[in-house]
């Protein structure tokens, strides 16, 4: 990091590059730095924004939607073409959406699912259990939430590889040169809406018991919701179900495999894991949102003009010191815990539910089967600085 | 116990603490505003109130 503002500031300027690969850790020591620094800094980096550092400031921003709006959620794009759904709505529009949708996504809904997902793991962990080695996150962390969403959308699992490579262009970067990304990434956008668009055509035709069907007779303001909405639900669904899961299952078993301490608890007492997991979200919370500013603002002390972008990094609010004792120690049966890794107000993920009973089951099920596994020697595991898991996490256990 | 309604956002980490005494809606959203805790469950109620990441429960 280079503070290029020497000047005595209220937000110093800071540059550097989301885009950057760094040893796994680095990017959370940073934005630890970050905040001890400043509680708001200023990327200088492509068109410029703002990082708030502190707990209570990201809260708050996240509480406040009206000012820290989501009609804009990456800082690359302040003026975006698409409006995922019901993730960029705002106001009562949102609400209509969440309102309809949550009763498929709560804590109830989502119980009923546990023997589907339960099959899931159990299937994709026996099919490596007697290698002795695998890589957590291209055998088994990207093929789990991906069957379980094309089921849940009412898709055909043989999709499922067709799906893995559309998630692997759109969100990772993929290709050599930075043309080659973006040509990747916005041809596998064209087939993924194209994808759904028959979907949806289809599901018109004969309604299904799945998410695309029961999001077709929505109503907003009293009237159906359009072809071009559930596509847009359809899309967000795909982007936020996938590489969430498979990040926080990432970051999980790379923890518990480099911790015997805290795996060898889990093995004897498996009524630890969702604590486990709740802390683990808590310390390795990797999304690093962002909003758009409505009007003019100030955050301790910092101005920040209408129409910025603003970064709510969760890791940066979940390892404050004033809102979490011994912040950077891992403890996993801390209580209570009342984190946010899935971020809070209106537009709180939707599908946390969801994603901690699939985070709960793998575990369960994959330390019954493999309980004592370590990393790969040469193991070099990597993440970028934007919202993304470990690139590669290569573990071993005796056959 | 008292639930700002406004602020829940339906984490349901009450419920996960305690579900007899925090009860959620079919969204996952808290059910009841206010209610009294019954002896010998204060500290089950307060850690429930506590795991709120809205901070949305106050115990009086
Ligand atoms: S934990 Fe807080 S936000 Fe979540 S349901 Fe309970 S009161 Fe609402």
């Amino acid at each position: 990091m280079s503070v290029t503002d020497p000047a005595p500031s209220r937000c110093p300027a800071v540059t550097y590059s989301p885009h950057e690969q760094r040893p796994v850790g680095e990017w959370t020591a940073f934005f630890d730095q970050l905040r001890a620094e400043a509680p708001v800094v200023r990327n200088t980096f492509a068109n410029g924004y703002y990082v708030l550092t502190r707990y209570e400031d990201i809260l708050s921003a996240y509480q406040d939607t009206d000012t820290f709006s989501t009609q804009a959620v990456t800082v690359m794009e302040p003026d975006p073409s698409y409006r995922w759904i019901p993730h960029m709505l705002g106001g009562d529009e949102h609400r209509q959406w969440r309102r309809q949708l949550g009763p498929y996504f709560s804590p109830r809904a989502i119980d009923g699912l546990d023997d589907r997902i339960r099959s899931r793991a159990v299937g994709l962990i026996e099919s490596f259990a007697d290698r002795g080695s695998c890589d957590v996150i291209t055998d088994f962390s990207f093929h789990y939430p991906t069957t379980i969403f094309l089921e849940l959308m009412g898709l055909p699992v043989g999709d499922l590889d067709r799906f893995m490579a559309w998630e692997a262009n759109i969100l990772h970067s993929n290709g050599s040169t930075p043309e080659e990304i973006a040509h990747n990434r916005t041809t596998a956008m064209a087939a993924v809406y194209e994808y759904f668009g028959s979907v949806i055509a289809d599901r018109r035709r004969r309604p299904g018991d799945d998410l695309v069907s029961h999001a077709i007779a929505f109503k907003v303001d009293g009237r159906p919701v359009t072809d071009d909405e559930v596509l847009s639900y359809c899309f967000f669904m795909f982007m936020a179900g996938l590489d969430t899961v498979a990040a926080a299952l990432g970051y999980s078993l790379y923890h518990l495999a480099t911790h015997p301490e805290d795996r060898a608890r889990i093995v004897a007492d498996p009524a630890l894991i969702p604590s486990a997991i709740e802390e683990i979200l808590r310390a390795y919370a990797f999304t690093i949102p962002a909003r758009k500013v409505t009007k003019d603002i100030e955050v301790a002390g910092c101005p920040i003009a209408a129409g910025s972008m603003v970064q709510l990094p969760i890791k940066a609010a979940t390892r404050d010191g004033s809102a979490f004792a011994s912040p950077a120690e891992v403890l996993i049966d801390r209580k209570p815990n009342n984190h946010i890794a899935f971020g809070a107000g209106p537009h709180r993920c939707l599908g946390s539910h969801l994603a901690r009973h699939e985070l709960a089951i793998a575990l369960e099920e994959w330390h019954k089967r493999i309980p004592d596994y370590r990393l790969a020697d040469d193991a070099v595991i990597t993440e970028l600085g934007r919202s993304s898991g470990p690139d590669t996490v290569p573990v071993v256990w005796a056959r | 116990m008292t639930i700002d309604m406004d602020k829940c956002s339906g984490h349901a980490r009450c419920y996960g603490t305690d579900p007899d005494l925090f009860q959620i809606d079919d969204s996952g959203y808290a059910l009841r505003p206010g209610f009294e805790v019954p002896a010998g469950g204060e500290d089950t109620a307060r850690e429930a109130a506590a795991s709120c990441p809205e901070r949305a429960i106050t115990a009086q």
